[in-house]
C-alpha cells in the first residue's frame, strides 16, 4: 500500500512531529508510514484521513502486489 | 492502543539501571571464571546436588556464595523491565517493532545455541549455557532498540 501522507503534510504545513502529536501516534510510525515501510491499521488510516479531511482513497492506494 | 502486559514508561530508567548493573556484575563473575561470586549466606534449597558426590537434597538450608544469584536477577528482572515498559508514546508501529524484534532474538538465539551444541564441547559448553540463559533477552533489547533509532531517524 502506498500513501501520501507527506503530500498531505505539506498542504497543511506540518512537520512530522505536528502530524505525530494531532493524531497520538510517534513520529517514527509517521516516518515509517511515508517511507512506506509501515502499513497502519484501519483505526490510524481513517484517523489520518478524518485529520486531513479527505475520503481514505485520496490519501492511501493499494499497490499491484497488495 | 491497549495493552495488558506492559509497565508504565516511569519503570523504564529503573529497568536500565539494574539491567547495566547485571550486565557489568555479570563481566566480573564471568571474568573470574565464576569464581569470585560471595559473601555467602544461607539459603533455602528445593532442590540441590553436591559436585562432588552427586548426593541430591530437597527442602534443605544449605550455604550458598550469592553474587552470581543476584546478578542474575539483576540481568533477568532488568531486562524484563526495559523491555516491558511502555515507550513515551506507545502506539501500533512500537508494538509491530517489539513484536518483531521478540521473534528475531528467538531465531537468532537459537541459531546461535545450535552453532554452539556442534561446535564447543566439554566445561566451554557450561559457559555457553550460562550465557544463553540471558542471551534472548539481550538480543530482544538490541535489536528493538536498534530498530527504534533507525525508524526514528532521517526526517524530511
Amino acid at each position: 500500500m502506498k500513501n501520501n501522507i507527506k503530500v498531505q503534510r505539506a498542504i497543511h504545513d506540518m512537520t512530522q512531529a505536528d502530524l505525530a502529536d494531532k493524531i497520538g501516534v510517534s513520529r517514527q510510525t509517521i516516518n515509517a508510514m511515508e517511507k512506506n515501510k509501515y502499513v497502519p491499521s484501519t483505526v490510524l488510516s481513517l484517523k489520518i484521513a478524518k485529520l486531513f479531511k479527505k475520503p481514505l482513497e485520496e490519501i492511501f492506494f493499494l499497490e499491484d502486489d497488495d | 492502543m491497549k495493552t495488558n502486559y506492559l509497565l508504565p514508561h516511569k519503570y523504564k530508567k529503573l529497568g536500565w539501571l539494574l539491567f547495566l548493573i547485571g550486565l557489568i556484575g555479570g563481566i566480573v563473575v564471568s571474568a573470574s571464571n565464576f569464581e569470585s561470586t560471595g559473601p555467602s549466606i544461607k539459603v533455602l534449597a528445593i532442590y540441590s546436588e553436591s559436585f562432588l558426590n552427586s548426593k541430591s537434597h530437597f527442602f534443605q538450608i544449605i550455604e550458598n556464595e550469592i553474587f552470581d544469584e543476584i546478578v542474575s536477577l539483576f540481568i533477568i528482572i532488568g531486562g524484563l523491565v526495559v523491555g516491558f515498559t511502555k515507550e513515551k508514546i506507545e502506539d501500533e508501529f512500537i508494538h509491530k517493532l517489539r513484536h518483531e524484534s521478540l521473534v528475531w532474538a528467538f531465531i537468532v538465539n537459537y541459531i546461535v545455541l545450535l552453532f554452539t551444541i556442534i561446535f564447543i564441547y566439554d566445561m566451554a559448553f557450561f559457559d555457553v549455557l550460562v550465557y544463553n540463559m540471558f542471551t534472548p533477552l539481550i538480543f530482544f533489547i538490541i535489536r528493538f532498540n536498534f530498530l527504534k533509532l533507525k525508524s526514528g531517524d532521517d526526517e524530511e
